[in-house]
């Protein structure tokens, strides 16, 4: 037996020496170590003392979802539970230089903490206990003034550059005082600073779009936060899908990040034992207590000497994570479990009950990290760094419609679809109704086309800006939480940036037609034809932008814009003669600004005309006007449409405004 | 420490191990009383052959370009053994999967062979003999667990007595513990359901119903958090110690499964790196001169160690040169040799069991259909929402329309033609809409479980489709007549119920015309969004082409005249006219004092407008009606072609 003592041996066997160095050698990629940009601020602590917080669940479903759900009221008993689903009694202190690591299994109180630090706690109440920063208990102006967030998902812009992402996140973040040679400069030392260079002039891309890989992405979502030198960075779940080498260089970055002076927190899930190695101070929580705050290295040792060691073959961190978790799947093993939390947690606040940083530390040796022994209170100097001013709000405006227009410039696929489908529909209506040889078209041919130019050219319109709309919607909301810009600049850039999409579409769309259908050849009516056509389009565009912003899912508001289309179209004195309407769908017809554009269209093409009829034998000579007003659509003077269309527009364009302004952009989608 | 099982588990680890390297039966299957199955795959390789460049660049077209997606793999499994084979993302994992099940794209070219019990399988018996559950789970989201069990089981077995059926679907959910859950409704991702650790063991159940001998699993703990995979695990190795073979991929797994498996597979670049148990594996890599670290997950570590970082030109030759060095040590190993010389044995063994076969006793393809059409009506009638969508939308579209016009007008003057012509256009326009967004809507996800279905060799896509198509009629047609009978009398329109009989039937031919080409398109066309669109152009130029109502039809040009002939709302039109105007009379103004002045007053009877928007069209009534209605049966036909062209589209 002598190979089954053979493997006995094997798995008994003393620890090799050299197996952390070997471990590290399968990661070794970067050789360079060095720091192009690091803090430059004073140094900054960030405490979290003795905080109890209760999330409410309830009133984190959106509203929408709480109306549907005021239908079956047994299911929001259901939910009266999560209030333990909180944080208790957590302290701890991180300074300057240290990165903290934050494990724990899914629903221990991680995201609740960094939404508390982070000041974005909608839906819970914080019970008791302070946060303070710098000596000060912290505001929201503090935490933006300081604290620099990474969000889990990617928000930004697919088709724009890694350099072009950061230089626009320069242009409206950094203080006026910077010349746009200190603006590059600093782009540039970002860029080196987390290794970005190599795809420095790719775009960035998306889950649909080709770009950057998924490491560098983040890194790129890192870089914009890092551009304006924050003191603390905050990190929520940095590695989640990506590759073992790209997670692990990323939380290799993040250390070399806080070795540059500053402070970093990350939240984890369950990190792989490679990254594990890479971390200073691990916290472990477990529904929401603290079960150990310490140094990585220390932490088996410390739970050994509770005696759980770590198996030998075994991720220390996957095992202690797994320890400390809560197993939901019967009732006796949810209480066996947490008992089990409960009693390791009171172990941990007994052995650190008079340290006043709230850290574990080995008896052995005196550590370089998280040293016990009174640190000084920090100097209450309350600002992290004063950010001299912000940019101007032309500046921001500047900025962002440049960065509106390049961004939908790259998006060629996107344009050539929309470019195809206008001169494709426009084409068919414009041969249907080919004009152009012995017999021109009749008083009710160019009616029906007048009011397709003037009801089927928006509708595409509508889909096409909503769905845009609802995927910038997440970004919008993060660079509004961020105070990177505010709403007055990016709705005058959102509007101006439309602008140039829209004059090609309608030109490509209205134009073919026009000429094909042969409608009056001279200058005055086609810029009149032109200018109405223009116009509508540009109405329904205002109003999907209004009911995008207005409500919370892409289904929604493109059902919301569906509706309102369809009854303006019905009014649209086409369909329905407009006398017949009865008084309801008369107001409605007030503001179809399809009415109002098919009523222009028609008074530029038939008022002051004569205009023949043929029925049967009889040859009926006929004003244009007439006609028109036979059709109730000589109500109004043409300046007079002209300004309604201006006003209806103006209208959903203040709708969008006050929507931007008031209603938070939060998006409903994931991805 | 009675509350850590994990340890204990860990402590008898060693004999554990140990005990299933002994009885893993390498030495020959004696002694046993009932034959083992083996699975032997041998130096198998599979390539693909792409274009180079983009489409439209022709010169790149002529060259191709040869992807080696695995090379020269050989693997031997027996009955009672779970094997694991791990690699990173792009590794090749799935493929080796697809190429052991037979299930590969036919594009690619693959080499060796793949045996069970000795023998090479035909193309079409590969389907009968593997048992394959994959990454996602896909069900009817509105049928309890044990309806979705129980249709399977039908599906499977021919005219089975029902507790024959019921008794194999009980024992099956307790076999994977899925009693306590049996009468809950399997749910998606918008409303709830059973947990997803529940679903992937309804995927697993649903295939244990065939009582298969060797199962594939592609990522069954992907997407679960760590305690449910670990149970799937613990699961698996369960169904293995039960006479099977188990083969499963994973990407990221944790330590405490290291123990489950009977054999680990490590695969780079579609490379077999190393096979073996775990404890050759510690050995392997101890002896290559890279032991596994203290306090870390061996899978992680050798994982890493074998993976290609293609980060820079530099890393990616250094980690080539390592799994070359893995890979060609391994080719050298006892192991590796011990593996080539069972694959042979069992091909010269003198007497070999047969293969096993799933349970193969399928029912007729008309007994399938009836059981295909019982499963999608009850999973459409549990949903509610859908079938809201399906019976109402058309009767709100006309509640909509009425309001704003409220009753037709016989006077001239005040829009009688006008407002008609409106009322016909907007329902000749609606209803193939509302048709397509029930199709868009409700179609991709029976679509996804026949694609997958048909992979098991369940039954074909078209008779899904079929289903599908003849399941709707029922409900289309009340929908019709719910919003006919109320749009037809509250707007006014010609009060006859004949009339009223003929407007219905009109207009459910554009309903169901417009649900059935989305199907057809679907086959076709992946996305629904893009086939939305297409649809939704294609019925607004039929309808500007055909209708003939917002362009004189003379005056057209010759290839839309030509055009008008195919687009079914020139027929459904037609008979919308001729039902509606047919023995109408108009007046003009107040009195009769005809105002010969004003041009529209020279119409007086609907007879009039049919002949100026479509002259004869009153004779063709029936010529009509009869043609609208075989675009139905045309349609039909064509899905069935299409989807059975679809297998050969999208067979993996």
């Amino acid at each position: 037996m002598a190979g089954e003592a053979g493997e006995k041996e094997l798995w008994r066997r003393p620890a090799i020496q050299d197996a952390l160095g070997l471990q590290d050698s399968v990661f070794a990629s970067e050789n360079d170590n060095s720091l192009y940009f690091t803090y430059s601020g004073p140094s900054n602590t960030l405490e979290v003392r003795d905080l109890t917080y209760q999330v409410d669940t309830a009133s984190q479903v959106p509203w929408f979802e709480q109306l549907a759900q005021f239908k079956i009221p047994w299911l929001s008993h259901k939910n009266q539970d999560s209030g333990e689903n909180g944080i208790q009694n957590l302290s701890f202190r991180v300074r300057s230089g240290q990165m903290l690591a934050i494990i724990g299994s899914s629903g221990c109180g991680r995201a609740s903490l960094l939404d508390v630090i982070t000041g974005r706690d909608h839906g819970g109440r914080m019970c008791s206990g302070q946060i303070w920063i710098n000596g000060q208990p912290s505001t929201s102006r503090l935490v933006r003034k300081c604290v620099a967030h990474v969000r889990q998902h990617d928000q930004l812009l697919p088709h724009l550059t890694v350099r072009e992402t950061l230089a626009f996140v320069a242009q409206m973040r950094l203080p006026r005082s910077f010349s746009q040679a200190e603006r590059n400069k600093r782009v540039e030392d970002v860029i080196a600073e987390l290794r970005l260079r190599q795809c420095a002039d790719t775009r960035v891309g998306n889950t649909y779009v080709r770009g950057v890989s998924g490491g560098e992405r983040r890194r790129v979502s890192i870089g914009v936060q890092l551009l304006w030198n924050p003191g603390i960075l905050i990190l929520d779940e940095p590695t989640s899908g990506l590759d073992s080498f790209t997670a692990h260089n990323l939380v290799r970055t993040l250390s070399r990040l806080a070795k540059g002076n500053r402070l970093v927190l990350i939240s984890l899930h369950q990190p792989r034992s490679d990254i594990f190695r890479l971390f200073d101070l691990v916290l472990l929580m477990s529904s929401g207590t603290t079960v150990y705050l310490g140094p990585a290295q220390h932490m088996i040792s410390y739970f050994t000497a509770l005696g759980y060691p770590c198996p030998r073959y075994s991720n220390p961190a996957d095992f202690y994570v797994d320890l400390t978790s809560i197993d939901r799947h019967s009732q006796e093993q949810e209480v066996a479990t947490r008992e089990k939390a409960r009693s390791l947690a009171a172990m941990f606040r007994e052995k650190v009950r008079d340290c006043d940083d709230f850290m574990w530390k080995a008896e052995a040796r005196e550590l370089d990290v998280g040293t016990c022994v009174a640190s000084p209170t920090p100097p209450c100097d309350n600002s992290c760094q004063t950010p001299s001013e912000p940019p101007g709000v032309l500046q921001q405006f500047a900025t962002l419609t440049r960065r509106q227009v390049s961004s939908d410039f790259r998006d060629l696929p996107t344009l050539l679809i929309h470019g195809a489908e206008a001169c494709l529909m426009s084409l068919i209506i414009g041969f249907l109704y080919y004009g152009h040889g012995d017999n021109k078209l009749s008083f009710m041919d160019t009616a029906a086309l007048l009011f397709m130019i003037g009801a089927l050219i928006p509708f595409n319109v509508i889909l096409d800006v909503v769905s845009k709309c609802h995927s910038e919607r997440a970004m919008l909301y993060a660079e509004l939480e961020d105070g990177l810009y505010t709403t007055g600049p990016y709705y005058f850039a959102k509007i101006l940036g439309e602008l140039p999409e829209h004059c090609a579409y309608v030109i490509i769309y209205g134009m073919p037609t026009y000429w094909l259908a042969n409608l009056h050849p001279e200058l005055l009516p086609f810029v009149l034809h032109f200018l109405l056509v223009w116009l509508v389009v540009f109405c329904c565009r205002a109003m999907a932008l209004a009911a995008a912003a207005l409500l919370p899912t892409f289904h929604m508001s493109s059902f919301f814009c569906n509706a309102f289309y369809n009854a303006f179209y019905l009014t649209g004195g086409f369909m329905i003669n407009l006398k017949n309407l009865w008084t309801v769908p008369s107001w409605v017809a007030k503001v179809s600004f399809l009415r109002w554009c098919f009523a222009g269209l028609m008074q530029v093409q038939y008022n002051g005309r004569i205009y023949t009829v043929q029925v049967g034998n009889f040859t009926f000579s006929v004003p244009g006007d007439k006609m028109v007003s036979d059709m109730d659509l000589n109500s109004h003077p043409l300046y007079a449409i002209y300004l309604i269309l201006i006003g209806i527009s103006g209208g959903f364009l203040f709708l969008y405004y006050v929507s931007l302004r008031f209603i938070k952009q939060k998006s409903s989608q994931d991805w | 420490m009675s509350e850590l099982p994990c340890l204990i588990r860990h402590r008898t680890f060693d004999c554990q191990v140990k005990g299933s390297h002994q009885s893993s039966l390498e030495e020959g299957p004696t002694g046993t009383s009932r034959p083992r199955h083996s699975l032997s795959v041998l130096h198998v390789s599979y390539s693909v052959s792409s274009y180079v460049g983009p489409w439209w660049d022709v010169a790149s077209r002529r060259q191709r370009w040869d992807r080696q997606i695995l090379k020269d793999i050989s693997l031997y499994v027996e009955s009672g053994q779970i094997m694991c084979i791990l690699g990173s993302s792009g590794s090749g994992k799935t493929t080796l999967l697809d190429a052991i099940s037979g299930r590969l794209r036919r594009t690619g070219t693959l080499h060796g062979e793949v045996c069970v019990n000795g023998q090479t399988l035909r193309r079409d018996q590969f389907q009968d003999c593997f048992s394959y559950v994959m990454q996602s789970d896909t069900f009817l989201s509105s049928l309890t667990v044990r309806e979705t069990l129980r249709y399977t089981a039908m599906l499977t077995t021919r005219r089975g007595s029902a507790d024959l059926l019921q008794k194999k679907v009980e024992a099956v959910m307790a076999e994977l513990n899925l009693s306590h859950v049996a009468d809950q409704v399997i749910g998606n991702y918008s409303f709830g359901g059973i947990s997803s650790g529940e679903r992937r063991r309804v995927s697993i159940a649903v295939q244990l119903l065939q009582d298969p001998k060797i199962m594939m699993f592609d990522e069954p703990t992907t997407g679960l958090d760590s305690m449910t995979a670990n149970q799937i695990v613990h699961l698996l190795a369960e169904l293995a110690r039960r006479d099977r073979i188990v083969i499963l991929t994973i990407h990221q797994p944790r330590s405490e499964l290291f123990q489950h498996f009977d054999k680990i597979a490590i695969l780079t670049f579609g490379e077999l790196v190393f096979c073996g148990t775990p404890v050759e594996m510690l050995d392997f890599f101890n002896n290559c001169g890279y032991p596994c670290p203290d306090h870390s997950n061996p899978f992680d570590f050798y994982m890493d160690l074998t993976s290609v970082d293609s980060q820079s030109k530099e890393r990616e030759i250094e980690t080539y040169k390592r799994v070359q060095m893995f890979e060609s040590s391994y080719k050298e190993s006892a192991i590796c040799h011990r593996t080539l010389e069972n694959i042979e044995r069992t091909k010269h063994l003198k007497t070999l069991p047969a293969v096993p076969f799933k349970t193969k006793d399928l029912p007729g393809a008309l007994c399938k259909l009836g059981v295909l059409l019982r499963r999608v009506t009850r999973n459409l009638l549990r949903n509610k929402q859908a079938l809201m969508m399906r019976l109402l939308q058309n009767l709100i579209m006309g509640l909509f329309v009425t309001f704003f016009l409220l009753r037709v007008q016989n006077d001239m003057l005040k829009g009688a033609v006008q407002d008609r012509v409106g009322l016909l256009y907007q329902f000749v326009g609606a209803t193939p809409y509302t048709g397509m967004l029930n199709a868009v809507t409700l179609f991709p996800v029976l679509r996804a479980v026949s694609d997958q279905e048909s992979l098991d060799g369940l039954y074909e896509k078209w008779q899904m489709l079929l289903a599908y198509m003849l399941h709707i009629l029922p409900f289309s047609i009340i929908a019709t007549v719910l919003f006919s009978s109320v749009s037809y009398w509250a707007l006014g329109l010609y009060p006859e119920a004949a009339r009223f009989g003929y407007f219905s039937a009109a207009l459910l031919a554009p309903h169901l015309i417009g649900e059935y080409l989305t199907l057809v398109l679907l086959g076709i066309v992946q996305n629904p969004n893009i086939v939305n669109s297409i649809v939704a152009l294609l019925s607004i130029a039929g309808l500007l082409v055909g209708s003939g109502f917002v362009r004189n039809v003379e005056e057209m040009n010759f290839p839309f005249r030509i055009y008008r002939y195919f687009t079914f709302q020139k027929y459904c039109c037609e008979i919308l006219i001729v039902n509606e105007f047919y023995g109408l009379n108009f007046t003009c103004g107040n009195s009769a004092n005809s105002e010969i002045t004003n041009p529209l007053c020279a119409m007086t009877q609907g007879i009039q407008f049919i002949e100026t928007t479509c002259p004869g069209a009153t004779s063709r009534f029936t010529a009509n009606f009869l043609i609208l209605y075989v675009y139905i049966p045309v349609l039909v036909i064509l899905g069935i072609v299409v989807f059975k062209i679809r297998d050969h589209l999208i067979s993996r």
